[in-house]
């Protein structure tokens, strides 16, 4: 390797201070926002109050831990319904099928849509007395399978999960599709002269090989489940009655009735569970590989 | 090396270059500005009338409002506005469930559209906008100010200084509006006075195949009115209960009136007569259903009558009664409406204040009565206006006692309560869903009370 090829360590430098002072340090003054009393009229006053904004998160009627398990619940359901089809997907459209690069364009367009499309186009979509999908189902005779897709408690988190898997599934079927196009087509060859089914080739070749692609979905998904957000609110706006809030849907209500300082805490939470959660799994991944 | 050489003098070319159109740029500006403060001095020296009317082309004036606020009456006003100052109107309309987050969002992030609206109470100015000094132009003095009733400017003033613009009508608001004529065809011969006369008709209505009452939950602000329409009654249940719970010697929780009032709208919930699917129905629909006669009432204005009519074509005749509830008979009385606020970081302060003025003279305010198929009448001191009250709207209102509309609506009547409407909703809804009970719905309002009133340091809460 030539070593006038290896750019300088200085070249870091100025990408660090952009990171330093437009992420490092709003979020480290978030962590101390959140242990004051800064609200809509404090007007320059803020007072230090320890873990009072805390103490509320976890005390109050408000129900925020509720908030924080469905966040949880969303992130883990939000990815297997995601990972496992976009898997086999992926596995699908790289053999030998003809037109698969349509197929590819179908899925991957949702999720180049807008948040505040999809959530206007499934409303009306999932609208229990004219909505679309009743209708059909009607048409067709399943009356026995309408359901009131946003407004019953029993089904209105499988509505946002089917919603979100519908727009989701295509780019991580992508991302899955570039680490399988990279595996040398020889080692399933030898397999199947080896007399290796679908499934061997699936655990012995596949997976192994995709650990790479595995782990960038793993942390793109759980980074976006954790911090969700817009499909929640366009969808359902945390009803019916609380049934569907998460921490940032709380945050933001906070935020909007001027507790700035509570929303802060609830937005310090999430990063604490965030970076945990990301660490552990970007180590654990990361220990896979070497083993391999 | 000469390939050096080219790069280092390319670099050089392309550096001044830059500095060249930054230089340009400047020197726009520059000339813009000297531009405008010759505008600025020749039109100083203009005739009276010219200076009255100051130049604004080519500025533009957002608004931010929430749907439902302005809809399509003030349209031909401000089309004149535009053509009048040549000026152009960027209107935002935010969909009503949203509108309150982005409003204090751009309020506390200095986004602020030119002028924005609130639904204004007495009360709200301090408990919404909160920070009114920096947010709100001072409009004190203003010639508009006499064209707003006595009544109205409770909720647009705080203390001596005049923030607001309220342009509302003054018909009965959300009381119930239903269909006299399918009532009589089922037997009805009465309206409901009571909570029991009201289930026995919803029973009645419900074995025609119809639903009784259409409410549309989805919008997440229309079902509580149900329960803050009619203050009254608890005050009623309670006297000297407004003045308790402004003094923070009351709370909502274990109210015996209010306790029953939350169960009366369950049991109309569990019986399903608000309909299969009141949760998730929005009031898009909410005339067709009317027209088609799969509802028989509905909480809305009494001006609704004449757009249903209009929408729709139906020839069934329409009526308004008080909505029964704990067996209220009280009158909704409410001095709040959608309100209109200057920005006070504005770019365009004088012509806001024009548009302010513009709105407020007899043509506008004709044009925007006139563009309502939702108003009768517009609540403004002129007497030039001509107002088209609805015969169905005179016979309501002498039907009731005077002494019945003394209370106002709970919501506008105490503070910081309308601040929690969309919150009270939510859980008017958890509550119907068996995830909350009705006096916890009772209690989050005390709490999130308390919060506002923490906020503002009222002295009642410290």
């Amino acid at each position: 390797m030539k070593k006038n090829k290896i750019y300088p360590k200085w070249f870091i430098i100025a990408p660090l201070i952009l990171y330093a002072v437009f992420f490092l340090l709003p979020s480290l003054l978030g962590v101390w926002y959140s242990f004051t009393d800064w609200n809509v009229r404090s007007k320059g006053v803020i007072n230090f109050v320890g873990i009072n904004n805390y103490i509320e998160i976890f005390t109050s009627n408000k129900n925020y831990s509720a908030g924080i398990i469905n966040t949880l619940k969303f992130t883990l359901i939000s990815n297997v319904v995601k990972l496992i089809p976009a898997l086999f997907l992926a596995i699908l459209l790289k053999e030998k099928l003809k037109g698969k690069n349509f197929y590819r364009t179908i899925f991957y367009l949702p999720s180049i849509l807008p948040f505040l499309v999809i959530g206007l186009i499934f409303k009306s979509i999932l609208n229990f007395n004219d909505g679309l999908l009743n209708s059909a189902l009607e048409f067709l005779h399943l009356d026995f399978m309408k359901q009131k897709w946003l407004s019953d408690l029993a089904v209105v988190w499988k509505s946002i999960y089917g919603v979100d898997a519908w727009r989701g599934i295509g780019y991580v079927m992508t991302i899955f599709l570039a680490g399988l196009n990279a595996i040398p087509s020889s080692y399933y060859e030898a397999a199947s002269i080896d007399g290796a089914n679908f499934f061997h080739k699936l655990r012995f070749i596949t997976l192994p090989m995709l650990t790479g692609s595995i782990t960038i979905n793993l942390v793109f998904g759980l980074t976006y489940g954790l911090k969700v957000f817009d499909i929640v609110y366009v969808l359902t706006n945390g009803g019916p009655g609380h049934a569907t809030e998460v921490l940032t849907t709380y945050s933001y209500q906070v935020y909007a009735n001027g507790s700035y300082g509570l929303a802060t805490a609830l937005n310090t939470i999430l990063f604490l569970i965030t970076t945990v959660l990301g660490v552990l799994i970007v180590t654990y991944m990361s220990k896979q590989e070497v083993g391999e | 090396m000469k390939k050096r050489a080219y790069v280092s003098v390319l670099s050089v070319v392309l550096s001044i270059l830059l500095l060249a159109g930054c230089g340009n740029t400047a020197t726009g500006t520059n000339n813009k500005s000297d531009d405008s403060s010759t505008n600025t001095a020749s039109t100083a020296t203009q005739a009276p009338t010219a200076a009255a009317e100051p130049s604004f082309e080519g500025e533009e004036l957002s608004i931010l409002v929430s749907a439902g606020w302005m809809d399509n009456r003030y349209d031909a006003t401000i089309a004149r506005f535009e053509e009048t100052y040549g000026v152009t109107v960027d209107l935002q309309t935010i969909p009503a469930d949203q509108y309150s987050d982005v409003l204090q969002t751009r309020l506390a992030g200095g986004t602020c559209a030119d002028v924005f609206w609130i639904q204004s109470n007495p009360f709200a100015i301090e408990s919404v906008i909160v920070d009114y000094e920096n947010y709100c132009i001072d409009f004190t003095g203003a010639d508009w100010m006499s064209v707003v009733p006595e009544a109205r400017l409770s909720s647009c003033m705080v203390g001596d200084s005049l923030y607001g613009l309220q342009l509302w009508h003054n018909s009965p608001e959300y009381v119930m509006v239903y269909n006299k004529t399918l009532f009589n065809e089922l037997g009805i011969t009465e309206v409901p006075t009571t909570y029991a006369e009201l289930l026995a008709d919803c029973d009645t209505i419900a074995a025609a195949g119809i639903t009784p009452w259409f409410l549309p939950g989805a919008d997440g602000w229309q079902h509580q009115l149900s329960f803050f329409q009619i203050g009254g009654v608890y005050e009623e249940a309670t006297p000297g209960l407004y003045d308790a719970l402004n003094n923070n010697t009351a709370t909502f929780a274990g109210n015996a009136k209010m306790l029953e009032v939350l169960n009366e709208f369950k049991e109309l919930s569990d019986k399903g007569y608000f309909g299969e699917d009141w949760i998730g129905t929005s009031s898009t629909n909410m005339a067709n259903e009317f027209g088609d006669r799969n509802v028989a009432m509905a909480m809305a204005n009494s001006s609704y009558i004449q757009q249903l009519k209009e929408d729709t074509g139906t020839t069934d005749e329409f009526g308004l009664f008080l909505i029964p509830l704990g067996d209220n008979q009280n009158f909704p009385t409410n001095p709040a409406g959608p309100t209109m606020f200057g920005y006070k970081g504005t770019e365009h302060e004088d012509l806001v204040k024009a548009f302010f003025s513009f709105v407020c003279t007899t043509e506008s305010l004709q044009e925007i009565l006139d563009n309502s198929p939702s108003y009768t009448n517009i609540h403004v001191n002129d007497p030039d206006v001509q107002q088209h009250w609805l015969t169905e709207e005179q016979t309501f209102m002498d039907s009731i006692d005077e002494s019945k509309m003394l209370t106002p609506v709970l919501q506008t009547g105490t503070k910081f309560t309308n601040d929690y409407w969309m919150d009270f909703g939510a859980d008017m809804i958890a509550f119907c869903q068996g995830t909350m009970t009705a006096d916890e719905v009772l209690a989050n309002m005390d709490a999130n009370r308390a919060i506002s009133a923490a906020i503002q340091g009222d002295p009642a809460w410290q």
